[in-house]
C-alpha cells in the first residue's frame, strides 16, 4: 500500500506546472523521461487498485495479454508528434496525458508483467525494440520539423534516444538468450 | 615447486599443502601481482609528491621550477602519475589481492591478464611519459583539445585504456568463475565492490577511447580540427567516473575493512550492496556537471544535469549513515556509553582504524564542497578558481589517498608475508597526522583563496602588482607550508612501505574483512549484474544523447590543435 502513496506522490510532483514545464520544454525529456516516469507513477498506484478490485483484473486481465495491449496501445499513441504538440498546447489532452499513461498504460502494466511469463516479456521488449528501432529513424531522418513545438534538432536528438534505448533492450535480449542464469543460481 | 604452492579455485583445500596455503592466506603467484601493483603505486606517488611540491613552490612564489622543466609540464606529470598512476595501481592491486583472497585464488589465465594487462599499462605509460618529459604534452590532466599533444602521449594512453580492459576482464572471469562454482550464494563483499569498480572501469574507459582515437588522427596532422566539445564531453564521462571508481574502493575499506579493525560487524549486507549497484548505475552521468559553466548547452540540460551530479549524493549519505552506525552499534557492545561514545571506544592508536577514518571525516566537508559546486550558480563562481584544486585534494588526496594509506598498513605486509611492527604503526600514526595537518591546510586555503577568485591552473603571477593578487599570497603560502608538510609524511609512508614489503619480520598478516550482522538474508537480485548494467547503459543514453546530439549536428567550427606552451 504504502508504494501505492509513493506512485500518486510521484504523479502529483510530477504535475507541479513548473516541473511539468520544465520536462515539456525538451523534447527528448518530455517522451523519455515525463512519460516513462507517468507510467512509473502508475505501476507503483497499481497495488491500491489491484488489492481493491482483484475481480476486475482476474477477469479483464487473466493472463496478461489485454493489460499488454492496452498498454502499447496508449505508449504508441504518445510516440506521435501530434500528441505531444497538442499535449502543450491543448489542456484537455495535457490531463488525459497524465491520466492515461499512469493509469491506462502503468496500471496494466504493473497486472500483466508478472503474468506474461519470460517468453512474453522477451516478445514485449522486442517488440518495443523494434518500435524505437523504427521510431528512431523516422525523428532522424525526418527533414521536416515534425512537432510545432520543438526545433529540428531536438527531433534528431530524440530519435537518437530512441535509438539508443532500442540497443539497451537488444543488449539486454542478447544477455538472457547467452548466458545460461541457472549456472550461477 | 611454485606450482604446487597454487591454490584450489573452488575453495576446497585438497592437499596438505594447499590446506596450509589456504589457512594461512594468499598464493604466491597472486600476491606477487599485488605487490607489483602496490610498488609500482608507490613509486608513482613518491616522483608525483616531489612534482607536487615543486608546483607549489612556484605557484607559491618561492623559486621556479628547475632542472629545465616548466610549470605546467610538471602539473601534467603530477596529474597523470597520481591520477592515473598511483590510485589506478593501488585500486587494482588492493583488488586483486582481495579477489585472491575471497574467492580461494586466481585462475591461472586471469593471472596471465593480469601481468599482461600491467605490461600494457606500464609500456602505455612509457609511452604518455617522454612527451611529457620532453615538454612536448603539457596538455594538464585533462587532456582534452584545443591544446594538443605528441601523438606519443595519446597513443600510450590508448595502451592505459587496454591494460585496464586485461584487468577487468580477468576480474569477471574469476568472478564468473566462482559464482559457477559456488551457485546461488553471493558473491564475497569484498568481491563485489571490486565487481563494480571494474565494471566502472571499463565502461568509463569506453568514451575516453573513442575521444582518444579521434584524437590521435588530429595530432598526427591526419585531420585538420576537431569538435571540442564532444571531446571535452567524452573526457568527463571518463575523467568523473575515474575518480568515483577510487571513491568506491576507499568506501569498501570502509565498508568491508574497517569494522573488522574496531571488532565490530558490517552494516546490513543488503543496503552495502544497493550502494554498490547504485554508485554504478549513476556515475557515469555525473561526468557532465564539469561542463555546467561551458558554452553552447542550453540551461534546461544544465539543470536536468544537476539531479544526475546529485544523485550520487544519495549513496554517499547511506555511507555516512552506516559506517556511523557501525561505529555506535560496535561502541555499545564494548560498553560505550551516551550520545557520542562510540570514540573512545576505537582504537585511536592503530593507523589501520586512524587514516581511514580521517578519511572518512575528511569526506564530510570534502562531500559537502562537491554538492554545492555541482549547481549552477556556485560553480560558476568556484569552477575556474582554486576552490575546485582545494576540493580533490580533500577528496581524492585526503579522503581517498588516507583510506589507502591505511590500507597499506596492513595489506603490504599481507601480500610480501611481513608483518606490521609497532614501531611502524606508531610512524604510520605520526605520518598520518603529519598528512592530515598537511593537506587540511592546503585544501583549507585552496578552498578560501578560491572563493577570493585566485585562478587554478596557472603558474605564479602578481598581475601587475594588483591589489587583488596581492591578497592571496598568504593563502598560497600556506599552501607552500601544506604541501611541504606533506612531502614530508609522503616520505614517511613510502619508507613505511618500503619497510613492510622488504624488511619487516617474516609472518602472516591478518586480511581483515568484517562479517555480516548474524541472521541477515540479502536478495539475491542483487546478484543479476546484467540487469544492473543494462540500465546503467539506459541512464548513460538518457544523460548523454540531448548534449552529444546537440554538439554534433550544432557543431561549432573545429579546432586546430594548440600549442599553448
Amino acid at each position: 500500500m504504502k508504494q501505492s502513496v509513493y506512485g500518486l506522490l510521484l504523479l502529483m510532483a510530477l504535475s507541479i506546472p513548473p516541473v511539468a514545464n520544465l520536462m515539456e520544454s525538451i523534447m527528448i525529456v518530455h517522451m523519455h523521461m515525463q512519460m516513462p516516469l507517468l507510467v512509473v507513477a502508475g505501476f507503483f498506484m497499481a497495488r491500491y487498485l489491484q488489492l481493491r478490485f482483484p475481480h476486475f483484473f482476474e477477469s479483464w486481465n487473466n493472463n496478461g495479454v489485454p493489460g499488454m495491449i492496452l498498454f502499447t496501445i496508449v505508449v504508441s499513441y504518445w510516440m506521435i508528434p501530434r500528441t505531444m504538440d497538442e499535449a502543450i498546447t491543448i489542456q484537455s489532452v495535457e490531463i488525459f496525458k497524465f491520466f492515461s499513461l499512469a493509469i491506462l498504460a502503468g496500471v496494466p502494466l504493473r497486472d500483466s508483467w508478472k503474468k506474461l511469463g519470460q517468453i512474453g516479456r522477451n516478445i514485449m521488449i522486442s517488440l518495443f525494440a523494434t518500435l524505437f528501432f523504427v521510431m528512431g529513424w523516422v525523428y532522424v531522418n525526418s527533414p521536416e520539423q515534425l512537432c510545432n513545438n520543438y526545433r529540428l534538432v531536438e527531433q534528431i536528438t530524440l530519435g537518437w534516444g530512441f535509438f539508443t534505448t532500442a540497443i539497451c533492450m537488444v543488449i539486454y535480449l542478447i544477455y538472457i538468450s547467452i548466458v545460461d542464469r541457472s549456472a550461477y543460481e | 615447486m611454485e606450482a604446487s604452492l597454487s591454490q584450489p579455485i573452488d575453495g576446497k583445500p585438497r592437499t596438505l599443502v594447499e590446506k596450509a596455503n589456504h589457512a594461512l592466506g594468499m598464493n604466491t603467484k597472486d600476491a606477487r601481482i599485488s605487490r607489483t601493483y602496490l610498488f609500482v603505486a608507490f613509486a608513482a606517488l613518491m616522483l608525483g609528491g616531489l612534482f607536487g611540491l615543486l608546483q607549489v613552490l612556484e605557484r607559491g612564489g618561492v623559486l621556479e621550477v628547475p632542472l629545465g622543466l616548466n610549470y605546467y609540464q610538471v602539473l601534467t606529470a603530477h596529474g597523470v602519475l597520481m591520477v592515473v598512476v598511483f590510485s589506478a595501481f593501488f585500486t587494482i592491486g588492493y583488488f586483486y589481492a582481495g579477489l585472491s583472497h575471497t574467492l580461494g585464488g586466481l585462475l591461472p589465465k586471469v593471472r596471465k591478464m593480469a601481468w599482461i594487462g600491467f605490461g600494457m599499462k606500464i609500456f602505455g605509460f612509457i609511452l604518455a611519459v617522454i612527451p611529457i618529459l620532453t615538454n612536448d604534452a603539457s596538455v594538464m590532466y585533462t587532456f582534452y583539445p584545443p591544446m594538443a599533444a605528441s601523438p606519443s602521449f595519446y597513443i600510450g594512453l590508448v595502451f592505459i585504456v587496454l591494460g585496464v580492459w586485461m584487468l577487468a576482464f580477468g576480474a569477471f572471469i574469476n568472478v564468473a568463475h566462482w559464482r559457477k562454482a559456488n551457485r546461488g550464494k553471493h558473491v564475497p563483499i569484498l568481491a563485489f565492490f571490486g565487481t563494480g569498480v571494474f565494471i566502472l572501469l571499463f565502461f568509463a574507459s569506453l568514451p575516453v577511447a573513442v575521444e582518444v582515437l579521434t584524437l590521435i588522427p588530429w595530432s598526427l596532422g591526419w585531420i585538420d580540427t576537431i569538435n571540442v566539445m564532444v571531446s571535452r564531453t567524452l573526457f568527463w564521462a571518463f575523467g568523473h567516473t575515474l575518480v568515483n571508481i577510487w571513491y568506491l574502493t576507499a568506501v569498501s575499506a570502509w565498508y568491508v575493512i574497517v569494522p573488522k579493525i574496531i571488532g565490530g560487524r558490517r552494516f546490513s549486507d543488503t543496503l552495502t550492496r544497493v550502494v554498490i549497484i547504485a554508485l554504478v548505475i549513476m556515475n557515469i552521468t555525473g561526468g557532465f556537471h564539469h561542463q555546467i559553466i561551458d558554452p553552447g548547452i542550453s540551461e534546461s540540460v544544465k539543470f536536468m544535469h544537476v539531479f544526475m551530479s546529485l544523485a550520487i549524493g544519495f549513496p554517499s549519505l547511506m555511507t555516512a549513515y552506516a559506517m556511523f552506525s557501525v561505529f555506535e552499534r560496535t561502541a555499545r557492545r564494548k560498553g560505550g556509553k551516551g550520545l557520542v561514545g562510540w570514540y573512545k571506544k576505537m582504537p585511536w592508536g592503530d593507523v589501520r582504524f586512524l587514516a581511514p577514518m580521517i578519511a572518512m571525516i575528511a569526506f564530510i566537508p570534502a562531500g559537502a564542497g562537491g554538492i554545492v559546486q555541482s549547481t549552477n550558480q556556485l560553480n560558476q563562481v568556484v569552477h575556474n578558481t582554486l576552490w575546485i584544486t582545494g576540493h580533490f585534494h580533500l577528496t581524492l588526496g585526503m579522503t581517498v589517498t588516507m583510506t589507502f594509506f591505511g590500507v597499506s598498513y596492513w595489506l603490504i605486509p599481507y601480500v610480501s608475508k611481513r608483518v606490521l611492527t609497532p614501531a611502524i604503526n606508531k610512524l604510520g600514526v605520526i605520518q598520518t597526522i603529519l598528512w592530515t595537518v598537511g593537506m587540511s591546510t592546503m585544501a583549507i586555503s585552496m578552498h578560501t583563496v578560491g572563493l577570493f577568485g585566485a585562478p587554478r591552473r596557472t603558474s605564479f603571477t602578481t598581475y601587475g602588482d594588483n591589489a587583488t593578487a596581492a591578497g592571496w599570497d598568504p593563502y598560497l603560502t600556506l599552501i607552500v607550508i601544506g604541501g611541504s608538510l606533506l612531502v614530508v609524511a609522503g616520505i614517511m609512508q613510502l619508507y613505511a612501505m618500503f619497510h613492510l614489503m622488504f624488511r619487516a619480520p617474516k609472518g602472516e598478516m591478518e586480511f581483515p574483512i568484517a562479517e555480516a550482522e548474524e541472521g541477515e538474508s540479502t536478495p539475491y537480485w542483487t546478484e543479476r549484474w546484467g540487469v544492473w548494467i543494462v540500465l546503467m547503459l539506459v541512464v548513460v543514453a538518457m544523460a548523454y544523447v540531448i548534449p552529444l546530439t546537440e554538439f554534433i549536428f550544432n557543431a561549432p567550427p573545429g579546432s586546430p590543435p594548440f600549442r599553448t606552451w
